[in-house]
């Protein structure tokens, strides 16, 4: 997995383009990691941050030890698309790199 | 006293089309979250008995989380509806039920509308209505909100539950063994005090107390700081041991049992599902391309370009009919009354003015037709995601795109809507740099304004200079809201968190009823506010007229040009037959160019034209005369007002808002314009004061503080900038 963060980083143009249409998964996540970057299912471990806005994506149903589909979630864009619980929620970046999730 | 029946849901389940439905009423529907923030009330007949409806905002929770959820819980404790209408969205249950779990802890008599039923059935989910009947106690209706189906059974329903009278009881949930024993002891402390048993639940209270519900929390000390120090004490303990052992919030155990509630019941053979649950809908798969860092962006240009296409493209030929029509009424008018008062006030007050802003009704039409496609259909919550990166830079908010979207963004519009729609953002110095900055946007009122002086001096390439100053307005918005954040508005940005509605294809039905709304609100101002301002000004710019002795000269001017004419020359002109010959030519030029002087004598010492001159000392820094700060104060009142008038204070006789040609060939003739000034001037126009009625509309939305600000900051920040580019414009000689 480093190896393969190392390389994206490394960052060519043909990298950027790939990561924008999602072509980057963590099927390989095992440690919990932050959201952005990922595709694929998901379980959130963990959602830090402001105690009310964590509330409040509990009662939209993000929470930890809930199982999630990324629709959207780029690596430089950092704003992601989620279904969980049959709702589809989009959150930022200040979020996204608060919710930590371990790969499906 | 009628019945009363709440109507409360997820945002997008389908509360205001069931509501609009129920009443007949033709409140404004979205398939946009939070565009019901406030309730509303309508009433229907059932059996000859009167009921009133009242469309709650949508929420997720009754915890007091946002704007949207205190409004509704206030309304659920303080009213005390007969019954609930709980509308769930069929399709997506088993969030839904989210919901309707905490209805039951409040213990509120329910009755669920398992709302778009064809939308499960399209997604191949069959729910077992009997059996979740059953399995949740509470009397269920399957409905399809869009077309009525099921809406009387649903209305029987609810008169019956609601005719039981039951008391409000809530019902247990358990949220685990830790909490619940936290809550057995809260529930028995607050019993004991009966602390604030009146207006809640016991059982309630205390859950609201593990969630660190604010407005509970406030509310209790105010009720009881003892008993509230208590409780506070005891959750305190709660929260330490779940942070410890568990490193979550209570109100993560308190969701996620809820959760478990719901789905040990959606699992007893509830839901049939034909497809596989993991695949994605089409929804999600359109979101993977029209969300996408790269395509999602160029689309959303290409998407709001047509629309601004297709706005002016088709809305030319009504705008052109309309434009004809009241310039054959003004016809009929000179034609028909005596030369006077009256015929002037009708002419060049009611004609000119609000027929000015009637003809830009098609316009406006298409394009809140445009808008409401694109609100209906979902896409412009993606819209609202897409730019949340943009506007975040400018301390704004992604909900902020749809009120600058609405007051001139793309193609027209107008602030006062846009000044509403600021209602869907939460932190309240988002909304505020956004409610200040909207009126920037070049709304449908200056589109005239602009048209006309770009036609004037930029002749050779209009669409690019309309583009660059629709750009301008864009950059100047967020540079201002830019700035307000970081002086008088400072704070925190407000994370982005959104439910994206699934993509809907629009009703027909649904897409005139906006549209008409909009639409009428528009009609509306023209024949109220623009009519009366409209009339002001005709009457500022009319009296207190010539004394006697000025009319005399004019008169006699006259009568001496009329006598070195020839007798025939003479007839010829006073029978209508101004081109019969070369010397009845010269003889209507003259009289004309004498007519042109007393009305430009008059305009000067009206009261209108006393002001203005009076400015004319400041505002000739940016370049501007005495004729044209009649026409900008009189865009204080209403920006339409702006072209009507200067082609008043040009001496053109009655000019039409449309017909600006002419008025452009008199400007860019006139020695005092040049392409220098007319810059300043749109610069001027396009960020001064807001109109009033938007100032007005801020005033409510806000207060007057904000409102007075609003005009105060818009005006010195425009006409500095004025004076900085007829200045710089002049010193590199561009004019």
């Amino acid at each position: 997995m480093h190896r393969k963060r190392g390389r994206k980083f490394g960052c060519c143009f043909a990298d950027r383009v790939k990561n924008c249409f999602g072509k980057n998964n963590c099927a390989t996540r095992t440690v919990p990691g932050a959201l952005k970057g990922c595709t694929g299912r998901v379980q959130v471990c963990k959602v830090n941050g402001d105690r009310k806005i964590c509330a409040r994506m509990a009662s939209m149903g993000l929470y930890p030890g809930v199982v999630a589909d990324i629709i959207r979630a780029e690596e430089g864009g950092s704003q992601c698309i989620l279904k969980v619980h049959g709702g589809t929620i989009s959150v930022d970046s200040s979020i996204s790199e608060n919710i930590l999730v371990t790969s499906l | 006293m009628p019945l009363k029946i709440a109507l409360a849901g997820n945002p997008n389940a389908g509360k205001t089309t069931l509501f609009n439905q129920l009443t007949g009423a033709r409140q404004q529907v979205g398939n946009y979250p939070g565009i019901t923030v406030d309730h509303k009330e309508g009433f229907t007949l059932h059996n000859g008995e009167r009921i009133t409806i009242v469309d709650l905002p949508g929420t997720y929770s009754m915890t007091a989380y946002s704007a949207e959820e205190l409004v509704a819980r206030d309304y659920l404790v303080n009213e005390k509806p007969d019954v609930i209408i709980d509308i769930v969205d069929s399709s997506n249950l088993e969030r839904n039920l989210y919901l309707t779990c905490q209805f039951f802890e409040l213990g509120v008599p329910l009755v669920i509308a398992l709302n778009m039923i064809d939308v499960a059935k399209d997604r191949g989910i069959e729910i077992k209505i009997k059996k979740l009947e059953q399995l949740l106690d509470v009397p269920i209706i399957p409905i399809i909100a869009r077309s009525g189906f099921g809406k009387e059974d649903l209305l029987e329903t609810a008169v019956r539950t609601a005719s039981k009278n039951k008391r409000w009881s809530s019902r247990d949930i358990s949220y685990g063994k830790d909490l619940d024993m936290t809550l057995t002891e809260l529930v028995s402390e607050i019993s004991e005090a009966n602390f604030m048993t009146d207006v809640y639940p016991s059982r309630y209270t205390a859950i609201k107390y593990l969630e660190n519900d604010e407005q509970i929390l406030e509310k209790g000390r105010q009720n009881n700081g003892e008993v509230a120090e208590k409780l506070e004490n005891i959750v305190s303990k709660t929260t330490d041991h779940t942070q410890k052992t568990l490193d979550v919030y209570p109100e993560a155990i308190i969701a996620d049992q809820r959760y478990g509630y719901i789905k040990s019941i959606i699992r007893q053979g509830i839901e049939i599902r034909t497809f596989d649950m993991d695949r994605l809908y089409a929804s999600d798969k359109i979101d993977k391309v029209l969300t996408n860092r790269l395509i999602g962006p160029a689309v959303m240009f290409l998407i709001l370009f047509s629309l601004y296409q297709f706005t002016f493209s088709w809305s030319e030929m009504p705008v052109a009919l309309l434009e004809s029509f009241f310039g054959w009424l003004g016809g009929v008018i000179e034609n028909t009354l005596p030369d006077g008062l009256i015929k002037s006030m009708i002419i060049s007050g009611i004609i000119d003015g609000v027929g000015g802003i009637l003809g830009f009704v098609p316009l406006i039409m298409f394009m809140f037709f445009g808008i409401a496609i694109l609100e209906d259909s979902g896409y412009l919550a993606r819209v609202a995601f897409m730019m949340d990166r943009v506007f975040r830079f400018f301390g704004l908010h992604g909900s902020s795109v749809m009120p600058f979207i609405v007051s001139g963004g793309i193609a027209g519009g107008c602030a006062v809507p846009g000044v509403m729609a600021t209602r869907t953002l939460r932190s309240p110095k988002e909304r505020m740099a956004t409610l200040l900055t909207v009126p920037f946007m070049n709304c449908g009122a200056k589109l005239p304004v602009l048209a006309l002086l770009i036609g004037a001096f930029f002749a050779e390439s209009k669409a690019l200079y309309m583009f660059l100053f629709t750009l301008l307005a864009w950059v100047v918005a967020l540079l201002a809201a830019k700035f307000l954040r970081v002086t008088i508005l400072r704070g925190a940005p407000t994370p982005f968190v959104m439910e994206l509605p699934p993509y809907r294809f629009p009703t027909i039905r649904g897409l005139l009823i906006h549209t008409w709304e909009r639409t009428y609100q528009y009609i509306k101002k023209a024949g109220t506010v623009i009519l009366g301002i409209s009339i002001l000004l005709w009457a500022l710019m009319t009296f207190p007229g010539l004394d006697d002795q000025r009319i005399a000269s004019f008169e006699q001017q006259r009568q001496e040009t009329l006598s070195s004419f020839s007798p025939e020359a003479v007839a010829d002109l006073q029978i209508g037959r101004e081109n019969f010959s070369e010397e009845t030519k010269a003889l209507a030029g003259k009289i004309r160019n004498i007519n042109n002087e007393e009305t430009e004598t008059a305009l000067r010492n009206s009261i209108a034209g006393r002001v203005g001159g009076a400015m004319e000392s400041l505002t000739g820094l940016a370049g501007f005369d005495w004729r044209t700060n009649i026409a900008l104060i009189g865009g204080f009142a209403a920006k339409e007002v702006i072209v009507s008038t200067l082609g008043t204070a040009y001496s053109m006789g009655e000019v039409d808002a449309e017909e600006s040609t002419s008025l452009g060939e008199r400007l860019k003739n006139d020695s005092n314009w040049n392409r220098v000034v007319a810059v300043s001037a749109l610069v001027f126009i396009m960020f001064y004061a807001p109109c009033f009625i938007t100032v007005v509309c801020i005033a409510r939305e806000s207060s007057w503080k904000w409102a007075f600000f609003s005009m105060g900051f818009n005006t010195v920040f425009a006409f500095f900038a004025a004076v900085a580019v007829y200045q710089i414009g002049m010193f590199f000689q561009l004019g």
